[in-house]
C-alpha cells in the first residue's frame, strides 16, 4: 500500500517537468533565450564571412601568409604525435630497418635491434603494480574478502534475507490462519502487559474487560475467535480494535498467550461473562 | 681452407610429421567422439571400455602428447640442426626417441581404455609408463645436448633457448608429479596426499600448459616465422626480455586451477597476481611474432602457412588475455564449471598449437619431400571456415551459454562437430599432397 502511495507522488514530481507545468512566463523565458542565442550565433559566423572577404580583397598576401603558417603547424602536429605513437608501439620506420639489423645470423635469420615498445614496458609494470595492490587489498588492509570471509559473509546475508522472510511470512496470518504457536507466548505477554493489562488485569483476570482466564467467553474462545476480536475490537463496548497499532505478528503472538492463561485461576478474578466453553477443539482432539 | 661436409637427417622429421598427423587425426576423431556422447548418450557404446570417463582422457593425452608432442620434436629436430649448422648428435638415440614415444603412446591409449589410470589430469598414465616417458624425455635431453655442443654456431638463436626451457622444466614437472609407491605392476599410490597433492598436480598441469604447450611452440615460431615470411625478428630485446619473464612467471600460476579450494587463501591470491602478470610475457611473443611479419602483410594475403601463423598467434594472444581474467577470483567463480574453461582450451591448444603444427607441417613437408602442395586453394578452406565459425559462431556462445546451464554441452559439441569436420578437410589436403594417401 505504502509503495504504491510513493509510486503516484513519483509519477506526479516527474510530470512536473513538462513544458507547461510550471509557469508559463519561464517558458517564454527559455524560448526567447534560445532564439536570441541562435541568432547572435548566424550574425557572427556572418560578420566573421564577411571580414574574411573584405581581408582578401585588400590584404591578400597576409591571409596567404597565415594560411601557409596553419598548415605548416598542422602537419608539424601530426608529424609530432606520428612519431610519439611510433615511440610508444616502439616502430620505427621501415626503411630504417638496415641500421638495425645486429650481426646475428642463424640459417639465414636476421634479427632487428627494435627497442622494447613502451606500451609493452606499461603493460608489464602495470600489472606488476596490480599483483602489489591486489596482494595489500586481499592480505594487508583486508578490505577484499578471502573464501572464507566470502563464506561468512554469503551466510549473513542469507540469514538475515531469512529472517526478513520469516518476519513477512509472520505477517501474513489473520484470523483464518493463525494456529495456536506456545513458543509466541513469551512475547505475546509483552505485548500484553504493555497495552491490554491496564483493562484485563496483569493476570488476565479482568477488569474493565472480561476475564480471559475463565472458560467463559462474549466473542469465542479459541484462538481463532481471540484473534479476531483484538484485531477487530468491540468499539461499542469498549475494547480497543488493535488493527491500527499492532501488527499481524504480534497480534497472532498476544492472541497465543491468550490461550495460555486458560484456567490458570489468577487472585481477584473478575466473574464470568458470556457463554461457558465446555470443550475447546484442542480437547476435543485428545479425546 | 678446409671445407666440411654434413648433411642434415631429414628422415627423422619427416617421420615425427608422418606421426603428428596419424596422431592428429586419432586424437580428433576421438574429440569428436567425446563431443558426440556430450549429445548422443547412446555412443557410450554400453561397454565400460568406450564410456566418456575413459574415451576423455584418451583424446587429452592423444591431442597434447601425441598429436602436439610429435609435432614439437618434428619442429625441433628440423631446426635444432640447422640453428645450430649440425646433424643430429646422434641418429640411433633419435630413432629410440621416436620409436619409444610412439610405443607410449599406444602403451597409454590400450591402457588408459582398459582402466588403469592415476586420475591425475595430464598425468593419467601408470608408474610403468611414467618410467618410460622418463627415460625418453632424458634421451631427447642427450640428443638435444649433444647437438647443442658439437654445433658450429657461436651462439644460441632464441629458438634454442626456448627448447632447452621446455626440455629442462618438463622433466622436473614429470618427475615431481610422477612420484608414485607402487602397489602391483598397474596400480600406485601418490606419495602427496589432500592439498599437497592437488598443489603439486596443479603446478604441473599448469605448466605443461606453460612449458609442453607454449615454450617450444614459441622457439618454433621463432624459427618458422622468419623463414616463412622471410624477415627478420623484430626485435631481440624483447625475445630476451619476454623469454625470461615468461619462464620465471609462469612456474607460479598454477593455484588458479584451485580457486575456492581447501589451498590457503594466500596461494590462491598469489596463483591470482602471477597469472594477471602474465598477460605481457605472453604478448611479448606475440607481438615480436606478428611485428616480425611488418613489410610482409601482403604475403600474409597470399600465403596459406602465413595466415595459419597469424591465426595461432592471435589464439595465442587472446588464450593468454582470457586465462588471466579466469585467474581472478570473482571471473573464477562463475566459469570454473562451465565450458568456458574448454573453450579456453581450445583457443590455446586447438587455436595456437594446433593451427602452428598445421603451418609448420603444410611448411615442412614440401621441403622434405621436395614438392609442392596440393592445393592452396584446400588449404585456405579450414582456416577462413574455422575463424568465422569459432569467433563468430561459437566462442560467444559458449560464453552466453555458459552460465546457464543445460544447453551448453550441446552448443560446445556442436562446435567441435563444426571443427572436425573441418580438420577432415584438412588432412584430405595433405594426403594428397604427399601421396600418403592410405588414410584419405
Ligand atoms: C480500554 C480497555 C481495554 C483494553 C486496553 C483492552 N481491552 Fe480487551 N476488552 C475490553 C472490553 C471492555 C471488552 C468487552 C467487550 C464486550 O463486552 O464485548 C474486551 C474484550 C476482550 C476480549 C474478548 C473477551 C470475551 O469474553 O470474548 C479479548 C480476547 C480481549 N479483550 C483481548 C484484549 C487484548 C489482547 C488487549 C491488548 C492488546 C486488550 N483486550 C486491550 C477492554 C479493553
Ligand atoms: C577436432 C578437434 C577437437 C575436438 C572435437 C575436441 C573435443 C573435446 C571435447 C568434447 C572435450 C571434453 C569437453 C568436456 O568435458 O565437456 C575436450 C577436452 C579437451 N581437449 Fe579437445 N577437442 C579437439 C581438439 C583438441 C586439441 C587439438 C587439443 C590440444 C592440443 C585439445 C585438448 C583438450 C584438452 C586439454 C581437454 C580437457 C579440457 C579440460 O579438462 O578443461 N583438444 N575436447
Ligand atoms: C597467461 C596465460 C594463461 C593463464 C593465466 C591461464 C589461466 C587459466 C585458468 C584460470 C584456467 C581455469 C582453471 C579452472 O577454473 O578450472 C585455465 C585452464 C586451462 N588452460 Fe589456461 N591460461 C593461460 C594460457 C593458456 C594457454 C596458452 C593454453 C594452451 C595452450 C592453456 C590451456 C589450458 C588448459 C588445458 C586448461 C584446463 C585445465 C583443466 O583441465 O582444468 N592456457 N587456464
Amino acid at each position: 500500500m505504502n509503495e504504491m502511495i510513493n509510486g503516484t507522488e513519483a509519477v506526479a514530481e516527474v510530470s512536473q517537468w513538462k513544458i507547461g507545468a510550471v509557469n508559463l512566463y519561464s517558458d517564454i523565458l527559455i524560448v526567447t533565450l534560445i532564439v536570441v542565442m541562435i541568432t547572435l550565433l548566424i550574425a557572427a559566423v556572418m560578420v566573421n564571412k564577411a571580414m574574411k572577404s573584405i581581408l582578401k580583397v585588400t590584404m591578400p598576401e597576409v591571409v596567404k601568409q597565415e594560411a601557409e603558417e596553419k598548415k605548416r603547424k598542422a602537419e608539424a602536429r601530426k608529424a609530432g604525435w606520428k612519431a610519439l605513437w611510433n615511440k610508444i608501439m616502439g616502430i620505427r620506420p621501415i626503411e630504417q630497418e638496415k641500421d638495425l639489423i645486429t650481426d646475428h645470423d642463424y640459417d639465414g635469420i636476421k634479427e632487428l635491434d627494435n627497442p622494447v615498445p613502451i606500451w609493452f614496458n606499461a603493460l608489464f609494470y602495470g600489472t606488476i603494480c596490480f599483483g602489489f595492490i591486489y596482494l595489500l587489498v586481499y592480505h594487508v588492509f583486508g578490505i577484499g574478502m578471502n573464501q572464507d570471509q566470502e563464506y561468512e559473509h554469503e551466510m549473513a546475508m542469507a540469514e538475515k534475507a531469512r529472517q526478513e522472510y520469516l518476519a513477512q511470512a509472520a505477517n501474513l496470518v489473520d484470523e483464518n490462519t493463525v494456529e495456536f504457536n506456545e513458543a509466541l507466548a513469551a512475547s505475546g505477554k509483552a505485548i500484553f502487559t504493555a497495552n491490554c493489562a491496564a483493562c484485563h488485569g496483569a493476570n488476565g483476570e479482568g477488569g474493565i474487560g472480561p476475564n480471559l482466564t475463565d472458560r467463559y467467553w462474549l466473542h469465542g474462545g479459541e484462538i481463532k475467535d481471540i484473534f479476531k476480536t483484538v484485531k477487530y475490537g468491540v468499539p461499542d463496548k469498549g475494547m480497543v480494535p488493535w488493527e491500527q497499532t499492532l501488527t499481524p505478528a504480534q497480534i497472532a503472538e498476544v492472541s497465543s498467550y491468550i490461550i495460555t492463561l486458560r484456567d490458570t485461576n489468577p487472585a481477584n478474578a473478575k466473574a464470568a461473562q458470556g457463554e461457558e466453553v465446555e470443550k475447546y477443539e484442542s480437547e476435543k482432539v485428545e479425546e | 681452407m678446409h671445407l666440411e661436409q654434413f648433411s642434415y637427417d631429414n628422415k627423422i622429421v619427416r617421420n615425427f610429421g608422418i606421426a603428428t598427423i596419424i596422431w592428429g587425426i586419432v586424437g580428433m576423431s576421438i574429440g569428436l567422439l567425446v563431443a558426440l556422447q556430450l549429445i548422443f548418450p547412446e555412443l557410450n557404446f554400453m561397454t565400460q571400455y568406450t564410456t566418456f570417463g575413459r574415451v576423455r582422457p584418451v583424446h587429452t593425452n592423444a591431442v597434447i602428447f601425441a598429436f602436439v608432442g610429435n609435432a614439437i620434436f618434428m619442429g625441433a629436430y628440423y631446426s635444432l640442426q640447422r640453428v645450430l649448422k649440425t646433424r643430429m648428435f646422434s641418429d640411433v638415440l633419435s630413432k629410440i626417441h621416436f620409436w619409444g614415444w610412439q610405443l607410449i603412446i599406444v602403451a597409454s591409449a590400450i591402457t588408459l581404455l582398459l582402466g588403469y589410470t592415476t586420475s591425475h589430469e595430464y598425468a593419467e598414465m601408470e608408474w610403468p609408463i611414467d618410467v618410460a616417458i622418463t627415460i625418453i624425455w632424458v634421451v631427447f635431453g642427450v640428443n638435444m645436448f649433444g647437438t647443442i655442443i658439437k654445433r658450429r654456431e657461436r651462439h644460441m638463436y632464441v629458438a634454442v633457448w626456448f627448447y632447452i626451457a621446455t626440455f629442462v622444466t618438463v622433466a622436473v614437472l614429470h618427475i615431481v608429479n610422477s612420484i608414485q609407491l607402487p602397489v602391483s605392476f598397474w596400480k600406485s599410490f601418490y606419495v602427496y596426499s589432500g592439498v599437497q597433492d592437488a598443489l603439486v598436480q596443479w603446478w604441473y598441469g599448469h605448466n605443461a600448459v606453460a612449458f609442453f604447450l607454449t615454450t617450444p611452440f614459441l622457439g618454433m615460431m621463432y624459427y618458422y616465422l622468419p623463414k616463412m615470411a622471410n624477415r627478420p625478428v623484430y626485435s631481440y630485446k624483447l625475445s630476451i626480455l619476454h623469454f625470461w619473464s615468461l619462464i620465471f612467471i609462469y612456474i607460479w600460476a598454477g593455484p588458479h586451477h584451485l580457486l575456492y579450494s581447501s589451498m590457503p587463501s594466500w596461494v590462491q591470491s598469489l596463483g591470482v597476481v602471477f597469472s594477471v602478470m602474465l598477460i605481457a610475457p605472453s604478448w611479448g611473443g606475440m607481438i615480436n611474432g606478428l611485428m616480425t611479419l611488418r613489410g610482409a602483410w601482403d604475403k600474409v594475403r597470399v600465403e596459406p602457412v602465413l595466415k595459419f601463423m597469424v591465426v595461432a598467434l592471435t589464439c595465442y594472444g587472446m588464450a593468454t588475455f582470457e586465462g588471466p581474467m579466469l585467474s581472478l577470483k570473482q571471473v573464477n567463480a562463475i566459469a570454473h564449471f562451465t565450458d568456458w574453461i574448454v573453450a579456453h582450451v581450445h583457443i590455446g591448444a586447438l587455436g595456437w598449437n594446433g593451427f602452428m603444427t598445421f603451418a609448420i607441417l603444410y611448411w615442412l613437408l614440401p621441403r622434405i619431400y621436395k614438392t609442392e602442395l596440393y592445393s592452396k586453394k584446400l588449404a585456405n578452406y579450414p582456416l577462413l571456415d574455422w575463424y568465422t565459425r569459432d569467433f563468430v559462431l561459437c566462442h560467444p556462445n559458449v560464453l552466453g551459454c555458459s552460465g546457464s546451464g543445460v544447453d551448453v554441452e550441446r552448443v560446445y559439441s556442436g562446435r567441435c562437430v563444426e571443427i572436425s569436420k573441418l580438420l577432415v578437410y584438412y588432412f584430405g589436403n595433405h594426403s594428397y599432397a604427399y601421396d600418403e594417401s592410405t588414410w584419405r
